[in-house]
């Protein structure tokens, strides 16, 4: 079954250059649904137990995975808005066969990341997901995309060798028998060592997160990709390092994440409200979106580098619905661009022609700057009321950002969706079709969560006690 | 007294039949066509890898030597001989479309390309320093040939440069193996190994010196900088096939003496490591350094195996068990995607000068699979899973890295973000839209360059998801710990 989850969609991404052009929309369609389906079948099932067979027998290296807790939430979201980005990509993009063949590719390679339990199938993972988003990048991009294609890359890459070497130090270090994780974490590494080798995944985690200073390829990545939104949705879910230093950073190095708390909740911080303060200048929707996805990830990191119980919880919350509701925001920008062929956040007037698109993309703002009811103000609030216990100063600086922002989405939404229409502009049509579906389900998806936060949290909470037991928790 | 030799045919087997291939080519140009030559080579070959796999000895067994242990068939040499096989193959292959083209498709091509061919398999069957010497001339000066064969100012440049370096990396070569032998008394690999253990104060320094000048000469043969620098000449100078096998079979072997000799023989010998280590660091810097400023895609790959040969000599720093279980692989791997990468080059190229960066742009709507190939090839390069590319530098780190060299670890983690820069825009570029005339040879799709291709292209994959029909072969505990022979 979990197998099944993580390599359909590779099957279906190889399938779909087999199978004639015409049905290409309706196949890709076809096994993200049937990937979502069985993701929902292992969550009724109670989610999946650990399944782990020699993969390299001489390195010691296995392939183990399991979903359960956090990392069948994430996985969940995964599948849920790589169908939603198939669907939106079918009507959107013209001839979009390759195209869904690598959102499909990809997804295989977030699913995986989510499922590892051994690290160097983690890499393996890590890096299979940057495949299909570089080609992404490479085939549908803008004029500057070889720029951002090797900052992206070269970021990435500078991130994962080490953490690679890292790696290869946990096992040698610690004397472990295999790369599972289940392994690693009976043969513990110490002292100096430690702090070290926490250094260097911490490398690969903070260019994914990103924190601050390793950010600088994310608005150019976004900017820089396909006008629909649909890479960028992709783009979206590859922000695993959340998830990565929770799952392996925390169980791993427990010292010397303690140790290191105090700096990496100031970059954190930091990095939410840096990010926030340059979005309020971004005067085009990806550049202000990929800003703010910025800033919401700094709150991730400081839940998770705080090690406090609230707060973690917050940052998965949180790491799980930034997806749904910020992939969403990039679509619903991708249709603005279809309208009105630009990007701008200077066009006014948007709404009195194209209500419910107004409607729907304000809800999701709503969503994204942490407005209660909405699943993004459960995450936040979450990761402040724990952090605060920790670090009360630096805390409140990244509170900060919250209010910073409010103030940089409803400039932006204001100045492009009320104010005046220009004189003789283009006649925009409103949501129509499919676009109800893509826009729509996202934003129940956060209504949902965000009054009735329950199924989530029963998985999410047991998953950070669990984890946070290992260091002696707060 | 005389004494009769110790000749034993079964050993040498391999070498023999590959060289049957030299003579008749040699012999048989008279009267049959190229082409007839180089399919009699190709079964040559394959009857080659046939009689090294009935060799390979299992737990417990000796393996088979000639001539008192000066030549040894143990199953570290049917592991590096069969990677040479499957590189002089592939160049076969890709022969068989491009020599015409590339006005080297004379009889003489094949028979130097098997005598080179031969020379590079009693490298890596030699037990002693003496037949490695005889392998690796035999081997070089056939190079040499090969680089000069196609009648072009730049082929003669590229052969005369290739000459000069490389006999001045012969002489200190042969230095090297004096000195050695006047420290440790002996030129048999395991003769040596034990000597090293028990030397006074004053051999010690003969054998350091004597090391140290092995290095050198083996440097120039693997292209370590700052021995390097007639690689990307003569790469680029020469025919691409004739590329394609200088990059990979020519530096498998150099690589298999090189282990032979230093994780072998003078595994427990001084000061070598500590050079090694500081050439291995300039040779990770100035190899990708400089591939990334070049604008021709042949002369960036030629750049690229510079650099490869870095990563590839971090396997030496590990212990012989650990390091040459990774080299046995890397150099597999290696092979393949550099082959693959180059038939490309040599199929779909206007002339032998290769083509640049941007005649690249657009490929994948004009050739998809030839550019689909190719991109599997750079990504495996780069050292990017599911590719096998990926494993290989895993175990060359994991290597350098328990011996304790994590400076240098770093330093090669470091260097692979300037590699990617590289590959990558090749790559990149080769999915973009293009709307202008296509820039390569129209007709170069041709069946055996193609399925040299798919060869690459299936190995990396394959041995990338399931490293272990490979590894597990170089990893059988005892391969790499008996390199010096018993």
């Amino acid at each position: 079954m979990i197998h099944l989850m993580i390599f359909l969609p590779l099957l279906g991404s190889l399938l779909l250059f087999a199978v004639p052009p015409r049905w290409r929309e309706e196949v890709a369609g076809f096994f993200a649904a049937l990937t979502l389906g069985i993701g929902l079948l292992i969550w009724r099932g109670g989610g999946s137990e650990l399944f782990s067979v020699p993969w390299v027998p001489a390195l010691g290296i296995t392939y183990s995975v399991a979903l359960d807790g956090v990392s069948l939430t994430l996985a969940l979201v995964t599948a849920f808005m790589s169908f939603v980005a198939v669907l939106y990509a079918a009507r959107r993009v013209s001839n979009p066969g390759t195209m869904l063949s690598l959102v499909l590719a990809m997804e295989t390679g977030l699913i995986g990341i989510f499922a590892a339990r051994d690290l160097v199938l983690f890499y393996v993972f890590f890096e299979d997901a940057l495949l299909p988003a570089l080609l992404m990048l490479a085939i549908y991009g803008k004029p500057g995309r070889m720029r951002a294609l090797v900052k992206f890359a070269a970021y990435t890459l500078f991130g994962s060798l080490l953490m690679l070497l890292s790696i290869i130090g946990v096992k040698y270090y610690g004397g472990s028998p295999t790369f599972a994780l289940a392994d690693l974490v009976q043969n513990p590494v110490t002292g100096t060592a430690q702090t070290w080798l926490y250094l260097g995944f911490l490398a690969a985690m903070a260019v994914k997160l990103p924190l601050w200073p390793m950010h600088a390829w994310l608005p150019d990545f976004h900017e820089q990709n396909h006008d629909s939104g649909v890479p960028d949705v992709m783009g979206t879910l590859y922000k695993v390092g959340g998830y990565g230093i929770f799952r392996f950073g925390l169980t791993l190095f427990p010292d010397a994440s303690e140790a290191l708390r105090p700096i990496l909740m100031g970059l954190a911080a930091f990095t939410a409200l840096y990010a926030a303060w340059i979005a309020f200048r971004q005067t085009d929707w990806k550049r202000l979106l990929a800003y703010a996805g910025l800033s919401h990830m700094g709150f991730v990191g400081l839940g998770v580098f705080s090690l406090n119980e609230t707060a973690t919880i917050g940052a998965m919350y949180l790491l799980a619905f930034q997806n749904v509701y910020t992939g969403a925001l990039f679509l619903s920008v991708g249709m603005l661009q279809e309208r009105i062929g630009s990007l701008s956040t200077r066009v006014g007037g948007v709404m009195t022609q194209a209500g419910a698109l107004g409607g729907m993309t304000m809800a999701l703002w709503f969503a994204s700057i942490a407005v209660p009811g909405l699943a993004g103000f459960i995450g936040e609030f979450s990761v402040l009321l724990g952090a605060f216990q920790v670090q009360p100063w630096i805390t409140a600086v990244a509170t900060l950002s919250a209010i910073a922002a409010a103030a940089y989405a409803l400039t932006a939404f204001q100045t492009t969706f009320w104010q005046g229409r220009p004189l003789g502009s283009v006649r925009v049509w409103d949501v129509r079709g499919t676009e109800w579906l893509v826009l729509g389900l996202p934003l129940a998806v956060a209504v949902f969560f965000g009054v009735y936060s329950a199924p989530a949290l029963n998985l999410i909470q047991p998953a950070v006690r669990g984890v946070l037991a290992t260091l002696g928790g707060q | 007294m005389l004494q009769v030799p110790d000749v034993a045919l079964a050993p040498m087997l391999p070498i023999l039949i590959v060289l049957a291939g030299a003579i008749a080519s040699t012999v048989l140009g008279f009267n049959l066509p190229r082409r007839a030559l180089t399919i009699i080579n190709l079964v040559m070959l394959m009857l080659s890898g046939v009689s090294m796999v009935t060799l390979w000895s299992g737990p417990g067994e000796v393996p088979l030597t000639a001539f008192g242990g000066s030549l040894q068939a143990d199953n570290a040499a049917l592991l590096l001989g069969l990677t040479i096989l499957v590189g002089s193959v592939m160049t076969l292959l890709v022969s068989l479309d491009t020599a015409y083209r590339a006005r080297v498709s004379f009889p003489e091509f094949d028979a130097m390309l098997m005598y080179a061919v031969t020379g590079t398999l009693i490298i890596a069957f030699s037990g002693d320093l003496i037949t490695m010497l005889i392998g690796l001339e035999i081997m070089s000066l056939a190079s040499y040939v090969l680089a000069t064969l196609q009648d072009s100012r730049r082929a003669e440049e590229s052969g005369l440069k290739y000459f000069l370096l490389g006999t001045v990396g012969s002489a200190i070569l042969i230095y090297g193996i004096a000195l050695v032998y006047g420290g440790a008394g002996s030129l048999n690999y395991a003769a040596i190994a034990a000597q090293t253990a028990t030397l006074t104060p004053g051999n010690v320094g003969i054998l350091i010196g004597g090391a140290v000048l092995l290095l050198a000469g083996f440097g120039f043969k693997v292209a370590l900088a700052p021995f390097h620098q007639w690689t990307p000449d003569v790469y680029t100078g020469a025919p691409t096939s004739v590329s394609l096998f200088l990059s990979t079979v020519v530096k498998v072997a150099a690589f298999a003496g090189m282990l032979r000799v230093f994780s072998g023989a003078l595994a427990a010998a001084p000061g070598w490591a500590s050079t090694l280590q500081i050439l291995i660091a300039a040779t990770l810097i100035i190899g990708n350094a400089a591939a990334l400023f070049q604008p021709n895609f042949k002369r960036m790959l030629a750049y690229s195996a510079v650099a490869h040969t870095g990563f590839l000599a971090m396997a030496l720093l590990g212990t012989a068990e650990v390091g040459g279980a990774a080299l046995g692989y890397y150099l597999l791997i290696y092979t393949l995607m550099t082959a693959a990468a180059l038939a490309v080059v040599a199929a779909l190229q206007r002339t032998e000068e290769g083509m640049t960066i941007n005649d690249l742009r657009g490929l994948y709507y004009r050739h998809p699979a030839y550019a689909a190939a190719l991109a599997v090839c750079l990504a495996s390069l780069a050292g990017l899973p599911p590719f096998a590319g990926f494993f290989g530098k895993y175990l060359v780190f994991q290597a350098a890295f328990q011996n304790g060299y994590v400076w240098l670890s770093v330093l090669a983690a470091l260097a692979s973000v300037a590699a990617l820069v590289y590959y990558l825009r090749p790559a990149m570029l080769m999915f973009m839209p293009d709307r202008t005339p296509a820039r390569e040879y129209p007709h170069g799709e041709r069946t055996p360059t193609t399925l040299t291709v798919a060869l690459g292209v299936v190995g990396v994959t394959v041995l990338g998801i399931l490293p272990n029909l490979w590894y597990g072969w170089v990893a059988v505990p005892g391969v790499w710990g008996a390199l010096a022979g018993r």
